[in-house]
């Protein structure tokens, strides 16, 4: 018998943290070696962790929804033969298991809170222990509590039914609530001429379709973001706040927003201005369809540098959108509709997309994402360029 | 009449109006609830009636002879008389009869039905309360409080007579002077009596079975005691036979902890044995769903403030309130010569903790006051936990000790470091600058006394 610590290894790209979405296991249970134990949730995507061999797992070292740092224990099973090579490590103090948020208080103090903020953490249904204080040796006061409780706190004594924030939705409540915080966001409104553009997708369609491809819609607006970054470069850029700099992205990595089960998730195309339009159909196709079934990697839903939402499918119009950080830009596209317009002095119906250009305004001014809207504009209306 | 026949409902039924029982039974009406309240003797408990209260009475009847006689400013006159006892008595009744009818009068303002009786259980949620003989009266409660108290217990070899051999509460009561007076035991209550009937005039001997006074004190304080005890002329008997030594004495008080008074209650009925000792209960008070206990009965330090605070913390319970009584800091104070009081651990319980500390300790001889007093017996000892600095323990010896301990409550409470206690002005000249200075011998960096070489 050997006593083997599942440490969290790194499963995305120097990922330094993991959210166990949910276990598989119970404690005492016995397992395969490769049979999933847990599911975590990085970023936006969730992985299943394989038992690295066969045993009995004897304890388990987080909750759902706790944060666990990359290199701390999980779980640890009890084995019939050594894993790794390794001989089983001698079974350390307790204390030295556990996350490093698990550090107790000295017992007979307890936690260090005064009366009134026990009080309210009872009136809020925090447990205490739960909660990081900010005074001297970590003594807990109201505010602390009142952070604390924003976080979610699991229950308190308001009535209704409570699903706690976790996972994909758990993400989007701090990107976004981070992105409103510290983006002055500023969005313009253009009407587009569609017509030549929607065309051209649905000829691009019927060929890939009668080759057995399949060509997403959103290929074309990923291919016209795509050109557009390329001669607006600051658009492709993210702001470095802490040594004041903007950092200018050699890649091309374009997000496309996916609304998914789960939520929302925005998966990468990665270099799109380097493919041609089969492998860029491909490659938003492959990365879509993953976030959608819930199989995104972690690689395919990090390092983007601009992002696009086609809300058309749910007859969507102008909208603003929020600029998922450090990203300075997002477009958004609405449904192409037919609309009165005048051409040539006449009132015609033409197909009309509305796009909702939203920028970073601390390092992107006006001029420039008018500029970078007309590009884009004459890219849709004039698509020759996007199908070559 | 049978049990089932008539009988009145009783929202919350509080059997006990002692300290933790009629401050629950306030708390409780407070909230809204409909209170019965059950005591068999007299309302305020053994606190009020022959415990704390007169203890304090006799405290300070003492104390002011005690100052006349020797605690005398240099140029005024001293003078020196036997006291009148039975002036003395008929005072302090008056006072606690004061007192009685002033807690009666908030239970009859609040809504609180008094019932005269002593209660036993009957049925799981029903009590039969005896009145007078032969007149009872029946009582469904939908939850009930247990606040019952203790008795005093006798000591082996020195069983109480009622006369020449008593518990502590009679001897607060006596109208004479006894010539010779033996004081078996060394807890706080024992050091109390001692103390006054030495300052009145009588020949007291002090027999503690262990080996210092206040066993569960602070080291320190247990010397301060002693030293203060046989100052004020108690002959003082370490690891003794207090029954061995009774015969000689005109009179015995015997101090020797208490009981719980769960006998009578006949707690089987309700599906509970009566605990060896005192009950455990849960942070809300809790012995079942409906059944609580506060007080004296439950397991801890058995002091009227605990028990207030329990009464408290039972009615908001009762009243829906999430609350608990997770109290960290429950002071005690000693009424004798000098003044001693204690809050949080001590040293000895910090280390069996794991808790490393930082002690400092500021001898009463430093202080301006206590010399302009001519007080200088006692010190401030604080002792503060090495990782974040927070106070967890205060041990006072002096003047007024008993009412400074109440600042080292709060700061055990609020997690007050020996910097916040530091740099907290404190009024000058008085007693309450020891506990600055003792956080600042903590700290390293004393002003008034010499730092250690």
């Amino acid at each position: 018998m050997a006593r083997y610590e599942f440490r969290l290894p790194d499963i995305g790209e120097g990922l330094a943290e993991a959210e166990v979405a949910k276990w598989l296991v119970s404690v005492g249970d016995r397992v395969r070696e490769d049979q999933p134990v847990v599911e975590m949730m990085t970023d936006k995507a969730s992985v299943e962790l394989p038992s690295p061999g066969a045993g009995v797992v004897l304890e388990r070292f987080a909750e759902e929804g706790d944060v666990v740092k990359t290199g701390a224990v999980l779980y640890v099973l009890e084995t019939e033969a050594t894993i790794g090579g390794a001989a089983a490590e001698p079974r350390a103090p307790a204390s030295s298991q556990r996350p490093a948020e698990a550090a107790v208080a000295p017992e007979a103090s307890g936690v260090l809170a005064p009366p009134a903020v026990r009080k309210l953490a009872r009136e809020m249904g925090i447990d205490l222990a739960a909660v990081k204080g900010s005074g001297p040796g970590g003594r807990i006061s109201t505010d602390d509590l009142k952070r604390h409780g924003s976080k979610g706190a699991p229950h308190s004594t308001q009535g209704g039914r409570r699903i706690p924030l976790r996972g994909v939705q758990k993400r989007m409540a701090e990107t976004m609530a981070l992105s409103a915080r510290t983006i002055p966001h500023v969005t313009g409104f253009h009407e587009l001429d569609a017509g030549a553009f929607a065309d051209l997708a649905a000829r691009l369609r019927r060929e890939a379709e009668g080759e057995g491809r399949r060509f997403p819609f959103d290929t074309l607006l990923v291919r016209a973001a795509a050109i557009a970054l390329r001669s607006h470069p600051i658009f492709n850029s993210s702001l470095d706040e802490e040594r004041g700099e903007i950092v200018m992205h050699d890649d091309v990595n374009i997000g496309v927003a996916t609304a998914t089960p789960s939520g929302l998730i925005v998966p990468v195309v990665r270099k799109a201005d380097g493919m041609d339009l089969s492998a860029l159909a491909a490659a938003v196709d492959r990365v879509t369809s993953a976030a959608r079934e819930g199989r995104a990697s972690v690689a395919d839903l990090q390092g983007g540098t601009f992002t696009i939402s086609n809300t058309g499918a749910w007859r969507g119009g102008f909208g603003t959108s929020l600029i998922k950080p450090p990203e300075v830009a997002i477009v958004a596209f609405g449904m192409i509709e037919q609309q009165a317009a005048v051409r040539e002095g006449k009132v015609v119906a033409r197909p009309v997309m509305p796009m909702s250009v939203t920028f970073d305004h601390r390092i992107i001014d006006g001029e420039e994402g008018l500029k970078f809207a007309l590009t884009l504009r004459g890219l849709i209306e004039d698509p020759h360029q996007l199908g070559e | 009449m049978v049990a089932g026949d008539q009988s009145d409902p009783a929202d919350v039924l509080i059997i006990g109006g002692g300290p933790a029982g009629y401050v629950a039974a306030l708390r409780a009406a407070q909230l809204g609830r409909a209170v019965t309240l059950v005591e068999r003797g007299r309302i305020g408990g053994v606190c009020l009636n022959e415990g704390c209260i007169p203890s304090k009475r006799l405290a300070r009847f003492a104390a002011v002879k005690a100052s006349a006689e020797k605690q005398v400013p240099a140029g005024m006159p001293v003078f020196s008389t036997a006291p009148d006892m039975a002036a003395f008595q008929q005072s302090r009744a008056r006072a606690i009869s004061t007192l009685v009818k002033g807690v009666s009068s908030l239970l009859e303002a609040a809504g609180v039905k008094v019932i005269a009786g002593s209660a036993r259980f009957v049925g799981r949620t029903r009590v039969c309360v005896e009145i007078a003989e032969e007149r009872v009266r029946y009582f469904d409660f939908k939850d009930v409080v247990i606040a019952s108290g203790c008795q005093p217990d006798g000591m082996k070899g020195l069983p109480f007579d009622g006369e020449r051999v008593v518990e502590p509460g009679r001897a607060l009561e006596w109208d004479f002077l006894p010539d010779s007076l033996l004081v078996a035991g060394g807890d706080y209550i024992a050091v109390e009596i001692a103390v006054a009937y030495a300052r009145l005039g009588s020949r007291v001997s002090l027999a503690a079975a262990g080996d210092r006074l206040l066993p569960d004190f602070d080291p320190d304080l247990s010397a301060a005691a002693h030293r203060g005890a046989r100052a004020e002329g108690v002959e003082v008997f370490l690891s003794s036979d207090a029954a061995a030594m009774a015969e000689k004495a005109e009179r015995v008080v015997v101090s020797a902890g208490g009981r719980p008074n769960l006998e009578h209650l006949d707690l089987q009925t309700i599906g509970m044995s009566p605990p060896a000792g005192p009950f455990t209960v849960d942070p809300q008070l809790r012995l079942d769903r409906h059944v609580f206990a506060i007080g004296d009965i439950t397991a801890g330090l058995a002091l009227a403030h605990r028990a207030m605070m329990q009464g408290r913390i039972v009615g908001d319970v009762l009243g829906g309130k999430a609350a608990a009584f997770d109290a960290r800091a429950i002071p005690r104070a000693v009424f004798a010569e000098p003044e001693i009081a204690a809050v949080g651990m001590t040293e000895a319980e910090a280390h069996a903790q794991g808790i490393e500390v930082s002690v400092g300790k500021f001898p009463m001889a430093a202080l301006g006051r206590a010399v302009l007093e001519s007080a200088t017996a006692g010190f401030a000892k604080l002792i503060f936990a090495k990782e974040g600095g927070a106070l967890v323990g205060a041990h006072l010896a002096g003047p007024r000790a008993t009412e400074l301990v109440a600042e080292m409550a709060l700061a055990v409470e609020m997690g007050a470091t020996a910097e916040d206690i530091a740099l907290t002005v404190h009024a000058h000249p008085t007693f309450a600058e020891s506990l600055m200075e003792a956080a600042e011998v903590s700290l390293g960096r004393p002003i008034h006394i010499r730092p250690k070489r």
